[in-house]
């Protein structure tokens, strides 16, 4: 191409074609530079996956994964160094951050940047370098052979039901897996469940073998009854192991919360009016209401009555039974009274039922007043001479008005 | 049991009569409450009836009921004046009549009025005349009360001439009261009467009490009668009530003579024609022998006494009742209403002539326009 032009230019006039040249000379030059640029210094990166110890080396670089520092917060520390001595760094690096080193990869260096963090024991890892440094290349370091030796425990606990309400049973698993390269021995799992917003039912305390292979998982089940409302913390659950070098280890799940949800249940209450004060061998009536103020149906409700002193006061049908009573309904009946002897009585009606969680009981009472036979007279004494007198005076007054 | 009749004629006789059915209730301040509740105690049957042709004075009473205030109609009242009065007595004779008929039959009627003023002292001769003709065996005594001399040459002149009428009448008697000699009792003259009042009604109360009982010794109608037909045919009323102090019948005889407890000024020595000594009160006070005693020293002077002895339970009370053969008070009120009359007159002659002496100066002048 170059030629070309060349070429071209010759046969035009020569101030022109030195014009021309000079032109062509200088997008030569350009392109020229362009070329060198593109061809030599072009950025390339690379992604390898690091287990502990591995190395990237790239020209005189070596980048080791040295320690996942934290899973959770995505910190990993590696070891920075440039054969000659030059750089030897030990930084931690935070997840989906680059870093760069002698200037990056857009200077002399080199740019890492820890782009995943699988466990505790390998991250991905990006590497962006200059070309001209050659290619990027993994170093399986020594220690990867000793891995399998170093046994990981992931510990899992968790509840079949997200909505509980009291009463409820859950079924709490707990799944312990080994997630390492090594044997995992003598793992003893130590399992809080929380108290006091639930009992145990069965399958306590979780038994989790005592060895696990590497890939290896176990479970146990057991299973537990809400018996409070409210919002609860449950705990983790606690896994200790030795690996084949009786290293003592341990992890536990991470703890959650839940909420437990108050019960649906029947609430009866009693409400009993008595007519009024009965007078001896006579009579008065007792309305007796039944109202279910809860959320779920009482069933199976068997009023009975009994009355304090027991001689005195009669009453027919105080006992009653219902076969359920819904949610925000009542049931009424009267009973009849009568007055045998004066004194005050105390009603007492006892309903027992079903309310949703088992068996319930509910007590009404009131008080019931007989009056001696004579009080009445006693009232008409005081009554009827006030009324004569009333009435003889207003007759006088008249007599004697002119 | 006696049938009696009371009639308070007049605003005078009204008062006297609710006097009388106030000390039924047991008088004094009391009354005023148990006439609400207690039955007026009366003891006879006795009717009450209060008659005038002022019904504001009617409407005055306290414890008469409405049903015994009988008002006369008269167009402008009677103004004192008898004839007015007697002419309204007339024009409603039978409305009158009726209503005492309506009351049954009577054995004693007294007709309490005063003798000055003009319903009272006109009514009263007319309808003690038609008592007397309605009713044959009743006997009919006058309370009669003389006014207070200051009151003036009508209430005079009107006291003469209804007294000479009332003694004309066919009745049985008049009892005297004098205001004029009771007013000492009090210092106004609202008081006065009150006090006046109760003391005429606690004698006639009495008076119909031993009338009517049937104990140990025993007065009738008939001696009251014969005792009231004695000497003018005009009696008066002593009373005396002993206390704890002294309970001496014979004190309390003597004092119920003594003319502080008259109704009416006289000396019972010397003035009386007939008398009447009631003893009442508790068996031990009553000592037969100086009662016996007692009527005896008066019969020296007055003539015939009857006695009567009623046991009842508590202090000596004794009512005396005398005829008299003299009454200088009563003259004296003669001279008295003439002297007033005669004034009048020539008070009127006098002011005639002083008047004539006026029209003098314009006899012989005719009238000019
Ligand atoms: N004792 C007494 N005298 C009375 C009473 N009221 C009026 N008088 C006298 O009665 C006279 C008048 O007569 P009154 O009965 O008022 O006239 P009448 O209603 O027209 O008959 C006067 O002399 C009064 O002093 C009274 O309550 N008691
Ligand atoms: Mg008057």
């Amino acid at each position: 191409m170059l030629k070309f032009v060349a070429c071209h230019a010759m046969s035009w006039g020569s101030g022109m074609r030195r014009m021309i040249l000079l032109a062509v000379i200088f997008i030569l030059i350009i392109t020229a530079t362009y070329a060198k640029e593109s061809d030599q210094d072009e950025t390339t990166f690379n992604d390898f996956t690091l287990n502990i110890g591995d190395r990237i080396d790239v020209g005189d670089y070596r980048t080791e994964l040295i320690e996942i520092q934290s899973l959770k917060d995505g910190l990993a520390v590696m070891r920075v160094s440039k054969v000659g001595g030059a750089l030897d760094e030990q930084r931690a690096f935070l997840q989906n951050s680059a870093n760069d080193f002698n200037g990056g990869a857009e200077g002399d260096g080199i740019t890492l940047t820890v782009t995943d963090i699988l466990d505790d024991q390998s991250a991905k890892v990006r590497v962006e370098y200059k070309e001209s440094l050659g290619t990027a290349k993994k170093r399986t370091s020594e220690r990867a052979s000793r891995a399998p030796d170093a046994p990981i425990l992931s510990v899992q606990k968790s509840f079949d039901k997200n909505q509980i309400g009291v009463g409820d049973e859950v079924k709490v698993t707990v799944t312990v897996k080994n997630i390492g390269t090594g044997q995992a021995t003598n793992i003893q799992a130590e399992d809080l469940p929380p108290l006091p917003e639930f009992s145990y039912i069965a399958g306590y305390p979780p038994k989790i073998k005592e060895t696990l292979n590497p890939g290896e998982s176990d479970s146990a089940v057991y299973v537990i009854n809400a018996v409070k409302e409210g919002s609860i913390r449950v705990p983790a659950i606690q896994v200790s192991y030795t690996d084949s070098k009786k290293n003592l280890k341990s992890n536990n799940s991470e703890p959650f919360n839940i909420l437990i949800n108050p019960k649906d249940k029947a609430e009866l209450v009693f409400s009993l009016r008595p007519s009024g004060p009965i007078i001896v061998d006579g009579t008065g009536s007792l309305n007796i209401s039944l109202f279910n103020q809860g959320k779920a149906p009482a069933t199976r409700v068997e009023v009975e009555g009994e009355i304090r002193p027991s001689e005195g006061l009669e009453a027919a049908g105080l006992d009653k039974s219902y076969f359920e009573i819904l949610p925000g309904t009542d049931e009424n009946y009267s009973v009849q009274l009568s007055g045998k002897k004066a004194g005050n009585y105390t009603v007492t009606l006892r309903a027992d039922y079903q309310g949703g969680d088992g068996a319930a009981v509910q007590e009404g009472m009131t008080e019931v007043v007989v009056l001696e036979r004579e009080y009445k007279y006693l009232y008409l004494l005081l009554i009827i001479p006030v009324l004569i007198i009333v009435a003889w005076s207003y007759k006088r007054y008249r007599e004697y008005k002119y | 049991m006696l049938n009696v009749l009371m009639l308070g004629v007049g605003q005078c006789g009204n008062r006297i009569m609710d006097a009388v059915n106030k000390e039924a209730f047991g008088g004094g301040a009391t009354s005023k409450l148990s006439k609400y509740c207690l039955k007026p105690k009366f003891p006879s049957r006795v009717e009450t009836l209060a008659i005038n042709t002022a019904i504001n004075d009617l409407k005055e009473l306290r414890f008469t009921t409405a049903k015994d205030r009988l008002h006369v109609p008269n167009l402008h009242g009677v103004g004192a004046n008898r004839n007015v009065g007697k002419q309204a007595f007339m024009d409603n004779r039978d409305m009158i009549m009726g209503e005492i008929e309506k009351r049954g039959d009577f054995d004693l009627a007294f007709v309490i009025t005063s003798t000055s003023g003009g319903t009272g002292s006109s009514f009263s001769p007319l309808l003690i005349n038609e008592l007397k003709r309605q009713y044959r065996n009743i006997t009919v005594i006058t309370v009669a009360v003389l006014p207070f001399r200051e009151e003036g040459s009508i209430y005079l002149q009107n006291a003469a001439f209804s007294m000479r009428e009332l003694m004309d009448l066919e009745a049985d008697g008049i009892i005297l009261a004098d205001n004029q000699y009771m007013k000492r009792f009090s210092g106004d003259i609202a008081s006065a009467y009150d006090k006046i009042n109760s003391m005429i009604a606690q004698r006639l109360l009495f008076l119909i009490e031993s009338l009517d009982s049937e104990m140990l010794s025993v007065t009738d109608l008939g001696d009251f009668k014969t005792v009231m037909n004695g000497g003018l045919r005009i009696g008066t009323l002593g009373f005396y009530q002993a206390d704890r102090k002294n309970t001496s019948i014979r004190d309390a005889i003597e004092n119920s003579l003594k003319p502080g407890n008259l109704l009416y000024p006289s000396n019972i020595t010397d003035d009386a024609a007939r008398a009447m000594i009631i003893v009442q009160g508790s068996r031990e006070y009553l000592d037969t022998d100086e009662i016996t005693k007692e009527v005896e020293k008066l019969s020296a002077c007055a003539g015939h006494v009857f006695k009567g002895i009623v046991v009842k339970k508590g202090y000596p009370k004794v009512l005396s009742v005398f005829a008299l053969a003299a009454a200088p008070e009563l003259e004296s009120i003669y001279a008295q209403a003439a002297r007033a009359m005669q004034d009048e007159k020539e008070k009127r002659g006098r002011a005639r002539k002083q008047l004539d002496d006026a029209f003098a100066h314009i006899e012989d002048l005719e009238e000019i326009y």
